[in-house]
């Protein structure tokens, strides 16, 4: 299931573990996958917790509301997505924000779309380096299997969604890394 | 300034009528509305009456960009006029110069947002772009509208270097597919720079990667009509009552893109529709980033030699395509074609930049049957005329 199992290290397999082993349900499909961003890892988390702002660092948002509760556990966003994609609106409830463990999940409760009874787990981990910290990514999730499709075309789907995130995050944070070291220098 | 006009007439003039009415009857009114727009053409309603300023702000906006070209044009020709005296090659050249002037095409843009929120279609029409050829062109951009917008300013400048950089040797094919890389790099070199786009991206590179655009251009010259697709618009020429396709759509599910995308180890998933990655409805576009090698820019190009029996092509976007035939859309043009009145006779609507009142009419009836249809997107539509009797009508008009 684990996309990249090189990084496998202990404490990596523990949170797998713990947070990404999801049991599906016989219609579900699921997947994981992995970004290595050389960026530190407090800096990574202030993008991805702040749930009220997904545009930080995700693609295919044009705009997002916040409809109930203040970015803690319990909001509800409403996300209005990019033309050209088979998607309108997004609307998702925050799970769980876990700032010591930096853990956040949040799952899809309504919108236009195709992707139903969808959830999904965000891990950050952190990788000791010579030069500076690296942080390891894992975003893994569940969802039905929509009717006249496959597990496999959804897992797909989704897949192509969650990558190009996970690069855009590393793009963004590994930009703010070289534009803090420039103005060192 | 003028989209937004367009918008407004769009979205408060179509629907309101049409809903009330059961399907049959709407049908039906649909049939008679073509009908009854030409009939009123000699005494037009109050209601056309009060929309004639908006196109008037149209007419404008290309009124400006033709008179650029204009004085361009006039500096050409005063060249000629200082070679004439040399010898016999430069009274050939005078006399082509004079033939292409006369045969600067008569054209109608209409271009609006309809039922989407967003407007992300641009248009450019650039007459007498270089060397007596015309450039056309619909781009219908997704994701924002910057990719659209960038087509619309800069591809006919990358097309004129192309042309001129291949001088005798011109083979359309090569000097298309040479354009539509380069604007394609333009793009992606834009959008890696800190360079900020007039629009809602929020100045955040990533999102400029999932940009993108359909690109339909046609360059007309005395001789030939040079179609060059890329994505989902459409270039279809009316020859003689007949529609004709100049370009083929490139959806994610036609067989050969297909096993293209399939061969760069792309998927093309069932998602809403047959998709790359399940997340792009259209197998080419210009920009697009992050679906590269399975998007590509590549240009189908088209040449076909011009006809006597041509009478108009149409440029349009999906949201007039998706509902609308080709053979439709050339049989509302040629009804308004017909219904013009001879250039040149008293009251007749030509207009110095060379837009024209019967293409203006055709691209805006088409847009209305867009809307009326109940396209769900933006439209955009460019109607040029094509027939060759405008030369003795043109001569004609020289003399008086």
């Amino acid at each position: 299931m684990l996309c990249k199992q090189d990084l496998e290290t202990p404490t990596i397999k523990a949170m797998l573990n713990t947070y990404h082993a999801s049991k599906l349900s016989s219609n579900q499909c699921g997947s994981s996958l992995v970004q290595t961003i050389d960026a530190p890892l407090p800096l990574v988390w202030s993008l991805i917790r702040r749930f009220e702002y997904p545009q930080g660092y995700k693609l295919f948002v044009k705009k997002c509301n916040l409809l109930d509760g203040d970015g803690g556990i319990g909001s509800v966003r409403e996300v209005m997505i990019t033309s050209g994609l088979p998607a309108g609106v997004s609307v998702e409830r925050l799970d769980k924000l876990d700032d010591d463990k930096h853990v956040l999940k949040f799952s899809i409760i309504g919108g236009d779309h195709r992707l139903v009874n969808y959830s999904s787990t965000i891990t950050l981990h952190e990788e000791e380096e010579e030069y500076g910290g690296k942080t390891v990514a894992i975003e893994s999730y569940a969802v039905d299997v929509p009717a006249g499709s496959s597990g496999d075309d959804t897992c797909s789907f989704a897949n192509t969604i969650i990558a190009c995130n996970l690069r855009s995050l590393a793009k963004i944070t590994e930009e703010k890394v070289c534009k803090v070291n420039q103005i060192k220098l | 300034m003028a989209g937004i006009c367009c918008g407004v007439v769009g979205e408060g003039d179509t629907p309101a009528p049409l809903e009330p009415t059961p399907r049959p009857s709407r049908r039906r009114s649909l049939d008679i509305l073509p009908l009854k727009y030409i009939a009123d053409m000699p005494m037009p309603p109050p209601e056309a009456l009060r929309k004639r300023p908006k196109l008037n702000l149209r007419d404008c906006d290309n009124a400006i960009e033709n008179c650029d070209e204009s004085t361009g044009h006039k500096v050409t020709k005063k060249e000629s006029k200082v070679d004439y005296d040399d010898d016999v090659v430069s009274e050939t050249k005078n006399v082509t110069v004079s033939e292409v002037e006369e045969e600067s095409p008569k054209f109608g843009v209409t271009s609006v947002c309809g039922r989407r929120r967003d407007m992300e279609d641009s248009v450019s029409v650039r007459p007498c772009f270089t060397q007596g050829f015309h450039y056309f062109g619909v781009f219908d951009g997704h994701g924002c509208s910057h990719v659209a917008t960038m087509c619309k300013e800069r591809l006919h400048e990358i097309v004129n270097e192309e042309i001129e950089s291949a001088r005798e040797n011109l083979e359309w094919k090569l000097t298309m597919e040479n354009g539509f890389a380069r604007m394609d790099d333009e793009v992606h070199r834009r959008s890696q720079s800190n360079q900020t786009f007039t629009c809602r991206c929020e100045l955040q590179t990533p999102h400029c990667d999932a940009v993108g655009s359909t690109a339909v251009v046609a360059v007309v010259t005395p001789d030939k009509i040079v179609v060059s697709n890329c994505g989902d618009s459409r270039a279809v020429l009316c020859r003689n009552g007949v529609a004709i396709p100049l370009s083929s759509d490139h959806k994610p599910d036609r067989p050969d893109e297909l096993l293209r995308v399939q061969s760069k180890g792309g998927r093309v998933i069932y998602w809403d529709g047959p998709r790359v990655l399940g997340v792009l409805a259209m197998s080419r576009a210009i920009g697009d980033n992050y679906l590269k090698p399975y998007v590509i820019s590549e240009p189908e190009v088209m040449v076909t030699e011009r006809t006597e029996e041509d009478e108009c092509l149409i440029l349009a976007s999906d949201g007039l395509w998706d509902v609308v035939s080709n053979e439709t859309a050339c049989g509302v043009v040629r009804m308004c074609l017909k219904a013009q009145k001879p250039p040149g006779s008293p009251g007749s609507d030509v207009a110095a930049d060379g837009s024209d009142r019967a293409c203006s009419d055709a691209s805006i009836l088409l847009t209305k049957l867009a809307l009326a249809r109940h396209s769900s997107d933006n439209v955009s539509v460019v109607v040029v005329d094509l027939r060759r009797d405008q030369r003795q009508s043109s001569n004609y008009n020289d003399v008086n």
